[in-house]
């Protein structure tokens, strides 16, 4: 009898806390997704540490009326598609009500048609294919600049700027550096710039010995490196410099990272990046800063977009009082302010528009270049 | 024919890498019939720790007074740890299952492949670790054919280590015990031969020519990445078959043709199908020669 008495006073402390616990607690759920492990891995933390940031400072402004705390259920994609819609399903197993991602437009594509399914609002801090805003998604919405606005800008500074008659292309077939490498040829060709030369790498490669010495026998001015990882990119700047080769190497978004100076040194000089244009002197911008680099060190390029975009939708659910995905949608659409990457106004199809000029790498830190509304700056 | 020069001297220098790690396999495999797929990982683990004493070396201020000394100092005590390395790793998750079937040993082999790969990432981080390049930058030019120290550096250390690795193997005593090893397990312990040590020697050999081959690719390539041993590796493999699998000689000569036929590839058709012309090479030789090219005296010299 005692035993069995004992044995009922444990199971009762067992279930108490299940008892006691606050019915009333009230969490908002947000998801991402990035890559938080494999060869995108640095950038994929980025956009969590940027969400994270966002969350942070959210709460201590006074956070969301109705809601006790915010919660991020951080999903990695790996850069995988398959991944990345078995965490978009898990997302909508935890009933998240927003979700900040992914980061490989191959993962978000899919991702968002998943998240689809049941209305679940998407806003992409990295994806810049064209196809992420052009499928007619009702809740899809992008932070980050286009592809093809990307490629125009880039072949208009090599025209304007560089005076180049000839490139060589090269890509790392993903859906991304492979859309925007594509897009830089066609708009070379539009410009009566020769391609002399178009070649692929794979994902993982470390030798660009042969590449890089087909590159260097057509004599292009311009070596067009589309690299979805600045790994890969750091490593193809080293191998170029040391096999001499004189073109100038121009590259995009992806390759704006700490470490990829970090990596390739002295052979990153000289190096020029087309970029999203960040004004680093705004209020907003050091806000989230300080926050950022005190808990998660080096600002990396995604981390400032995936914040911009965790506050757009924390904002529209504080200012529609609800998270229905019409109400969510329609108060994103009435947005207009200041940012940390840029001015917040987004179009009708989910874009926010590009803002991208080109940067220069100076004793070891990105320098702004040359603005296409604005010539050398 | 500047540029297939040019292109000869880069395939070269790859084939080098791969028949250093390529050796290890081969190694493995002739003494214990093992495919040790963690042999990568002893690639990824060796251009790291080279990392990490050269940045030792940086930090106290010896790198730049005497680099040839402390990079001659960081190549020993790397090959020496990767080789200790190695020998846990064969105590751990090889010695146990000597007499399970060949099935498990793989399997433990793959296991062993992932717990390290991912030990590397955890320990060190997910971003590429840069090497102090630096020191082996310049070359010199003949006619239009840029020719990198480094390259120069990378093909004769590899020539180096590979004639040192015959005269061992064929040479001396240890090498005639191993050799007796590989061939039959039961008779060579029966003139006293420990098999069990000769077995973990084997390992130490090949992961330290192994370490060897990552410490210079991360001198070549600038940095290095816990997850840089895995293409490589199965490329040493292919390589390994190729030449015909517990056959050093055809190992050598594997890696060389792997990395010729990659950059060639690369160079006269596409960078995209470098892969693949590697692997239709392998798949072409072992179809009309099952046991690679060197593969047909298998039986008596192969370790």
């Amino acid at each position: 009898m005692r035993k069995r008495l004992l044995t009922l006073l444990v199971l009762g402390l067992i279930l108490v806390p299940f008892a006691v616990s606050p019915a009333a607690a009230k969490t908002l759920k947000i998801g991402s997704m990035s890559p938080l492990t494999g060869p995108y891995a640095a950038d994929g933390n980025d956009i969590k540490n940027g969400t994270l940031t966002a969350l942070e400072i959210f709460e201590e402004e006074g956070g969301i009326p109705g809601f006790d705390k915010i919660e991020l259920y951080p999903q990695d994609t790996a850069c995988d598609p398959k991944q990345a819609v078995a965490a978009a399903n898990k997302l909508l197993n935890l009933e998240v009500v927003g979700v900040i991602g992914a980061y490989c437009s191959s993962s978000t594509i899919p991702a968002s048609e998943t998240l689809a399914e049941e209305d679940i609002p998407m806003i992409t801090p990295a994806s810049t294919n064209e196809q992420v805003t052009e499928r007619g998604l009702p809740y899809m919405f992008r932070m980050c600049g286009r592809d093809d606005d990307q490629s125009k800008v880039a072949v208009q500074f090599i025209k304007d700027s560089l005076n180049a008659d000839s490139i060589f292309i090269v890509d790392d077939k993903t859906t991304y550096s492979q859309g925007l490498a594509d897009g830089v040829e066609k708009e070379c060709e539009k410009a009566g710039i020769e391609v002399l030369g178009r070649d692929h790498v794979n994902q993982g490669d470390k030798d660009f010995s042969a590449l890089l010495t087909k590159a260097k026998s057509t004599g292009a001015d311009v070596f067009y490196m589309s690299m979805q990882n600045h790994a890969t990119g750091s490593l193809m700047t080293i191998q170029a410099k040391r096999l001499g080769l004189d073109a100038q190497i121009l590259t995009q978004d992806a390759n704006m990272h700490p470490n990829f100076i970090k990596v390739a040194k002295d052979a990153a000089e000289g190096v020029m990046v087309t970029f999203g244009y960040v004004d680093e002197s705004t209020p907003e911008y050091k806000k989230y800063a300080k926050k950022f680099s005190a808990k998660y060190g080096e600002i990396g390029a995604y981390g400032t977009y995936a914040y911009d975009a965790a506050t757009v939708l924390l904002k529209a659910i504080k200012e529609s009082g609800s998270t229905d995905p019409e109400d969510i949608k329609a108060e994103i659409m009435k947005m207009d302010f200041q940012g940390a990457s840029k001015m917040v106004k987004f179009r009708p199809n989910g874009d926010s528009g590009s803002n991208y000029i080109v940067f220069v790498i100076k004793n070891g830190e990105y320098v702004k270049y040359w603005d296409p509304a604005k010539g050398k700056l | 024919m500047e540029y297939f020069i040019q292109q000869l001297i880069n395939g070269i220098t790859l084939g080098g890498v791969y028949a250093l790690i390529a050796l290890g396999y081969t190694m493995v495999y002739g003494v214990i019939q093992l495919i040790n797929f963690a042999h990568g990982e002893f690639f990824a683990a060796g251009g790291y720790m080279g990392v990490i004493l050269l940045a030792y070396m940086t930090g106290a201020g010896y790198l730049e007074t005497h680099p040839f000394l402390c990079i001659a100092g960081a190549v020993v005590l790397t090959m020496a740890y990767t080789a200790f390395l190695a020998m846990g790793v064969e105590r751990m998750a090889y010695k146990p299952l000597r007499y399970a079937s060949r099935l498990s040993l793989l399997v433990s082999a793959l296991g062993m492949s992932i717990f390290l790969s991912n030990g590397l990432m955890l320990t060190q981080g997910v971003f590429d670790k840069p090497y102090p390049s630096e020191l082996t930058h310049g070359g010199f030019d003949i006619g239009n054919i840029t020719i990198s120290y480094l390259q120069v550096i990378i093909v004769v250390f590899t020539g180096f280590l590979l004639v040192g690795l015959n005269l061992l193997v064929y040479k001396t005593r240890v090498g005639m015990a191993m050799r007796a090893t590989a061939q039959d397990k039961i008779m060579s312990s029966l003139v006293s031969i420990s098999s069990n040590r000769i077995i973990a020697l084997t390992f130490a050999i090949g992961a330290g020519l192994a370490a060897c081959a990552g410490m210079m690719t991360g001198f070549y390539y600038g940095s290095v990445r816990y997850d840089m041993g895995f293409v490589p590796g199965i490329k040493a493999f292919a390589a390994a078959v190729l030449g015909g699998i517990g056959n050093i000689t055809g190992a050598m000569l594997g890696g060389a043709i792997i990395g010729l036929v990659e950059v060639f590839g690369a160079a006269y058709i596409s960078g995209q199908y470098k892969d693949v012309f590697a692997f239709i090479i392998m798949i072409a030789v072992l179809y009309f020669k099952p046991t690679g090219i060197m593969g047909e005296n298998v039986d008596d010299t192969r370790v």
